[in-house]
C-alpha cells in the first residue's frame, strides 16, 4: 500500500513562476496598446516621454494636452477597464464554483439588472433630487436587486437551481422596470444616453475611477485567493464540500457579498458589461485546470486582458464613433462561448457504464 | 398695341405692392408641409403647440387666446411672453400624451420636432390627428433635408437656415391671417441678424473654431457637441468660424479626446432648466471645463472664452437668432473681430 | 466506542425518517447497514457526518457530540462517499482524490509531501493509479464510484461512511473494496443492498425498516429467513457453508 512513486503535483514551481511572468507582461503589453490607440492619433515618442514624466520624474516639455490625454484619459480608462475585466471575471469564477452551472456570472444573480434600474431611475425620473449621483443610484440599485434575490432563493431551500432561477425571474424583473422607465418617461435623448450607459461606456473613466475600482479589485482578488480551496471543495456540491471541513454556509455568505460588492462597484462605474464572468474562467479552465489557487489568478489576469482589448476594439472599430463595449464583450464573447462548448463535447471520449 | 400693353401692365404692377406682401388669407388654404397637404377652412381657434420654438413663434405672432395647451420645454419661455404664457395650459414639460392633447379639443396641433409626430411619434401621428380630423404642422427646420429615421437627434443632410424658420412663421401667419404680423416678425428677426454680423465681423479672418457643448449622459464622460448643420452650425457658419468637428449628426456623442486635441478658440455651452443630466447646468459643465486634468488646459478654458447661451439658441428656431446675437458678442468681447 | 448514536430522530419536510435509532459502532469495526429502499440509510449516514441537523437524539464520535466538534473538526476524521457523485468541472482523477486532503490543509498551506503520499496510497488501493490522469468526465460509473472511494481514502479517516459503494462495481472491485475496508483500521459504516456481501465482510449489520432498527447485531444474529422475510418481504434459505459465522443466503422465487 506504501506509494512507490510520488506524485509530482505541485512540481515545477518554476514554471508556473514563469507564466506567471509572461501572463502580467502580457496585461502590461495590452495596457500599452491601449493608451497609444486612440482617435487622435498621438506619435508614440510623446507617450513614451509622458509615461517618462509622470512615472519616472523626468522633465520633458510635452504639449499639455496631449500629456493630459495620455495620461488623465487613456491610462486612467486602460486601468479602470482592466481592473472592471478582473472583478468580473473572477466575480463569474466564483459563482460558477458556488453555483455548479457553467452559465453562473453575475448578471445570473440580478445584479447588473438592478444596477441599471437604478441608474434609470435617478437619471431619467431624478429619484434622489440630485443628491444622489448615477454611480450611486446603479450602486444601490445592484444590491437591492441581490437582496430580493438572494430573498427569493432561501425561501424556497437555498439550493442551486433555485438560486440560478430566482437570479433569472430578478433580472427579468428589474430589465422590465428599466424598459418601463425608458419607454415611459423618456425621450430620445435620454433613451440614447442610457443605452450608452446600460450597454458600458468607459467614457469619461479618470484617475478618482481608478482609486475606486483598483482597491476593489485588488481586495477582491485577495480575498477570493484566501478561499480558493473552498472553492475546489464545491466541486461536488454543497453537502460534499461540508463533508470536506468547508462552513459551507459562511462561506456562501461571504463569497456571494464579495461577488455583489465587486459587481456592484463596477457596474456602477462602468455600466453593463456582459459575457466577461461567463467566458473568461471557463477559457482559463482549459488552461490552467479547475483548481481554483491558479485558476483565480488566471481569470483575473485574463478578464483584465479582455476588456482592455475590448475597449480598444469599442474605439477604433467604428471611425469617429465609440461603440458600446457590451456589444463588443458580447460578439466575441457568444462566439468564444460556443468554441468553448463545442471543444468541451470533443474530449469527452468516454462511455458511461 | 403690345408695348402700350406691356407698359400699362407694368405700371400696374409697379402701382400695387407684389403679391408677397401682406395679403389676406384665402380660405380654404392648402398648404404643403413636410410631405403633406393640410387644410383650413378657416383659421384655427385652439392650437396645441408641441415644441419651445413653434410655441415662442405663435405667441410672437399674438395668437396666444387661440392656444389651448403647450408641451416640450427646454428652458423658461421668453421673457416678453411670461405673462400670457402662464395662461395657456402647460400639458407637459416633455412629451404630452395623445389623449391629453385631444382633451384639449384642439383643431390645430404644431410640433417642433418630427419625431413628437412623424411616423414613430411619440405624442401620436399625423395620420392619427388627420383621423380627428386635426391638421397637423411639423416645423419645416426638423424635415427639410433632414434624415430622422435613426432616431435620435438625427442627421442633418443640408446646413440649416434661418430662411427655414421665416418659412415657418409665413406659413402659420397665413394659416391664422395675420400676413402682416408675420412679415414684421420675419422682417425684424432679419435686421437683428444683419447687425449681430456686423459685431463679429472679421471673425472669419481670425481663424476662430467653436465648439457648443449641449450636455452629457455622464460627467465626465462624451458629450453632446454640435455637428456641422444644425443651429449651432448655422450661427458658426455665419460670423465665420469653423466647426471643431465635421460630422452631419445633429448633436453626436464626442470624446474629450478629441475636443481637447482640437482645442477650440471659444467654447459655448448651453444653459437649461431641465435636470436629467448632472451635465445639463451651465454650472456643471463650467466646473468640469475648470477643474479637468486635460480640459482645463484648453485655451478657451485659460484665456476664459466661454460663452453661455440658452439650449435653444443652439436649436433650430426662432431663438437662433439670439444665439447668433449672443456668439457675436462674445467674440467681439474676446477681440475676436475687427 | 467510535461511533455512538442514540435516539436519532429526523424529518425531512415534515416527514419522519428516523425514529429513535440507536447504534454503537466499536472502533474498528466495519458496520453494514441494510435495509429496504427509504428505510432512512442515506439519511442516517448524512446525519452521522453532521451534514444534517438531528431533531431529536445525540451522535457521539469517541464520545464527543459531533455537534461540538467544528465542520473542519469533523472532515478530518470522517469521510464520506455518497452515492451518486456529479461535477460539470473538467477534473482529472488526481484533481478529485485531491480534494480528499481539503480538510487537513489550511487555507494557504502548501502542498506537502505527506499529502502526495496519502494521495498515492488512495489511488493505489482503489486500483485508480493508472488512470490518474483521465478525466472525471470520461469514468465509468463503477470507475467514478472508486475513485470517489480514493478520494475518501485521502482524507486519512478514523471513519468511513460509504452509502451502497459497490452498485455499479464489477465482482472484483465490489470484493477488493470490503476486503480493503476490512484490512484498514477505520471503522467503516457500510450502506448495503447485497445480503451476501454483508454477511461476507461485516462484523456487525444493523437493519432499518421505517426509520427504526429492526434488527442489530453480529451477522448470525441478523440475518435469518424470519427477518428477512418480515423486512424485506422475501423468502431467503440460511447456509453457513465456509465458516460459521459466515452465512450465505439464498433467495427463492
Amino acid at each position: 500500500m506504501i506509494a512507490t512513486e510520488t506524485i509530482p503535483v505541485q512540481g515545477g514551481h518554476g514554471r508556473w513562476a514563469a507564466l506567471a511572468i509572461a501572463a502580467l507582461g502580457v496585461l502590461v503589453l495590452t495596457m500599452a496598446l491601449a493608451v497609444s490607440t486612440g482617435e487622435i492619433s498621438v506619435p508614440f515618442g510623446v507617450i513614451a516621454k509622458t509615461l517618462g514624466n509622470k512615472i519616472f520624474g523626468t522633465a520633458y516639455t510635452l504639449d499639455p494636452i496631449q500629456e493630459g490625454i495620455i495620461w488623465n484619459y487613456r491610462l486612467s480608462r486602460t486601468v479602470v477597464a482592466a481592473c472592471a475585466g478582473a472583478a468580473l471575471a473572477l466575480s463569474g469564477t466564483i459563482l460558477q464554483a458556488l453555483l455548479r452551472n457553467p452559465l453562473a456570472e453575475p448578471y445570473v444573480l440580478g445584479i447588473s439588472a438592478g444596477a441599471s434600474t437604478g441608474a434609470v431611475a435617478i437619471v431619467i425620473l431624478g429619484f434622489g433630487g440630485g443628491l444622489l449621483t448615477l454611480s450611486g443610484g446603479a450602486f444601490l440599485g445592484a444590491l437591492g436587486a441581490f437582496g430580493l434575490v438572494a430573498l427569493l432563493a432561501s425561501g424556497s431551500g437555498g439550493g442551486t437551481d433555485r438560486v440560478v432561477l430566482s437570479g433569472i425571474a430578478g433580472s427579468q424583473l428589474f430589465n422590465a422596470l428599466t424598459a418601463y422607465i425608458v419607454t415611459t418617461s423618456a425621450n430620445a435623448e435620454q433613451a440614447r444616453g442610457v443605452m450608452f450607459w446600460l450597454l458600458g461606456s468607459l467614457s469619461g473613466a479618470n484617475w478618482a475611477d481608478v482609486g475606486i475600482a483598483a482597491p476593489t479589485a485588488l481586495i477582491g482578488a485577495l480575498l477570493c485567493l484566501f478561499y480558493a480551496r473552498a472553492l475546489d471543495a464545491f466541486a461536488f456540491g454543497a453537502d460534499a464540500a461540508a463533508s470536506l471541513g468547508i462552513p459551507v454556509q459562511r462561506v456562501r455568505i461571504v463569497l456571494f457579498a464579495l461577488t455583489a460588492a465587486m459587481t456592484a462597484v463596477m457596474v456602477s462605474l462602468v455600466g453593463s458589461i456582459g459575457f466577461v464572468g461567463l467566458v473568461v474562467p471557463h477559457a482559463m479552465r482549459f488552461v490552467v485546470g479547475p483548481n481554483h489557487d491558479r485558476l483565480l489568478p488566471a481569470s483575473a489576469v485574463a478578464g483584465a486582458v479582455f476588456m482592455v482589448l475590448a475597449d480598444i476594439v469599442s474605439r477604433i472599430i467604428v471611425p469617429q464613433q465609440v461603440v458600446p463595449i457590451g456589444v463588443v464583450t458580447a460578439l466575441v464573447g457568444a462566439p468564444s462561448f460556443a468554441v468553448i462548448l463545442t471543444r468541451a463535447k470533443r474530449t469527452e471520449r468516454g462511455r458511461v457504464a | 398695341m403690345k408695348r402700350l400693353s406691356l407698359t400699362l401692365a407694368a405700371l400696374v404692377a409697379a402701382c400695387f405692392p407684389s403679391s408677397a406682401w401682406a395679403e389676406d388669407t384665402t380660405y380654404p388654404l392648402t398648404l404643403e408641409n413636410c410631405g403633406r397637404s393640410i387644410t383650413f377652412e378657416k383659421a384655427p381657434n385652439r392650437i396645441v403647440s408641441i415644441g419651445q420654438s413653434n410655441t415662442e413663434i405663435l405667441l410672437s405672432l399674438g395668437l396666444a387666446e387661440k392656444m389651448v395647451g403647450t408641451g416640450v420645454w427646454f428652458s423658461p419661455v421668453m421673457k416678453e411672453f411670461e405673462a400670457e404664457n402662464a395662461k395657456i395650459p402647460r400639458l407637459a414639460d416633455n412629451d404630452p400624451s395623445f389623449e391629453s392633447v385631444v382633451q384639449q379639443k384642439p383643431d390645430f396641433f404644431t410640433a417642433q420636432y418630427e419625431w413628437h409626430i412623424g411616423p414613430n411619434g411619440s405624442v401620436g401621428t399625423r395620420d392619427q390627428f388627420a383621423d380627428l380630423k386635426i391638421p397637423t404642422y411639423i416645423a419645416p427646420a426638423d424635415c427639410v433635408a433632414k434624415d430622422n429615421s435613426g432616431g435620435g437627434d438625427g442627421v442633418r443632410l443640408q446646413m440649416f437656415t434661418m430662411d427655414l424658420i421665416y418659412q415657418e412663421i409665413l406659413d402659420l401667419a397665413r394659416i391664422f391671417d395675420v400676413n402682416d404680423r408675420g412679415e414684421a416678425l420675419v422682417a425684424k428677426l432679419k435686421q437683428r441678424e444683419t447687425a449681430a454680423i456686423a459685431t463679429a465681423s472679421g471673425a472669419a479672418g481670425k481663424n476662430v473654431t467653436m465648439a457648443f457643448w449641449f450636455s452629457s449622459p455622464k460627467i465626465p464622460g462624451d458629450s453632446y457637441i454640435a455637428g456641422i448643420n444644425g443651429g449651432a452650425g448655422y450661427i458658426m457658419h455665419i460670423l465665420g468660424a469653423k466647426d471643431i468637428i465635421d460630422l452631419k449628426d445633429e448633436w453626436p456623442l464626442v470624446s474629450w479626446e478629441r475636443v481637447t486635441s482640437a482645442n477650440p478658440t471659444v467654447l459655448v455651452i448651453a444653459e437649461m432648466s431641465r435636470r436629467r443630466y448632472p451635465a445639463d447646468s451651465a454650472e456643471a459643465k463650467r466646473a468640469f471645463l475648470k477643474t479637468d486634468a486635460v480640459a482645463s488646459q484648453m485655451e478657451a478654458v485659460q484665456k476664459n472664452r466661454i460663452i453661455t447661451i440658452d439650449a435653444q439658441a443652439m436649436d433650430p428656431g426662432i431663438r437662433t437668432i439670439e444665439g447668433v446675437e449672443q456668439v457675436a458678442q462674445g467674440l467681439k468681447a474676446f477681440g475676436l473681430a475687427y | 466506542m467510535s461511533i455512538s448514536i442514540r435516539d436519532a430522530v429526523w424529518k425531512a419536510g415534515g416527514t419522519l425518517i428516523l425514529d429513535g435509532v440507536t447504534i454503537d459502532v466499536p472502533a474498528g469495526q466495519v458496520l453494514g447497514l441494510l435495509g429496504p429502499n427509504g428505510s432512512g440509510k442515506s439519511s442516517l449516514l448524512r446525519l452521522i457526518c453532521g451534514l444534517r441537523p438531528l431533531a431529536g437524539g445525540v451522535i457521539q464520535l469517541d464520545g464527543r457530540d459531533i455537534s461540538d466538534l467544528s465542520r473542519r473538526d469533523l472532515a478530518q476524521r470522517l469521510a464520506l462517499v455518497e452515492q451518486q457523485a456529479a461535477t460539470d468541472m473538467p477534473m482529472t482523477v488526481l484533481d478529485v482524490v485531491q480534494l480528499g486532503r481539503t480538510p487537513h490543509r489550511g487555507a494557504l498551506a502548501a502542498w506537502a509531501r505527506h499529502d502526495e503520499d496519502a494521495v498515492a496510497a488512495a489511488l493505489r488501493a482503489t486500483d485508480m493509479w493508472e488512470k490518474r490522469k483521465q478525466a472525471w468526465r470520461t469514468l465509468s460509473g463503477g470507475e467514478r464510484q472508486r475513485v470517489q472511494i480514493a478520494r475518501a481514502l485521502a482524507q486519512e479517516p478514523t471513519e468511513l461512511l460509504l452509502d451502497e459503494p459497490t452498485n455499479h462495481l464489477d465482482i472484483r472491485h465490489q470484493l477488493d473494496l470490503l476486503g480493503l475496508l476490512r484490512r484498514l483500521p477505520v471503522t467503516s459504516v457500510v450502506a448495503l443492498h447485497d445480503m451476501n456481501l454483508a454477511a461476507a465482510f461485516c462484523d456487525r449489520l444493523v437493519v432499518l425498516q421505517n426509520g427504526r432498527v429492526a434488527a442489530a447485531g453480529t451477522v448470525a444474529e441478523v440475518l435469518t429467513p424470519d427477518l428477512i422475510a418480515d423486512v424485506f418481504g422475501v423468502t431467503a434459505r440460511i447456509s453457513y457453508p465456509a465458516r460459521a459465522d459466515r452465512p450465505q443466503i439464498a433467495f427463492l422465487p
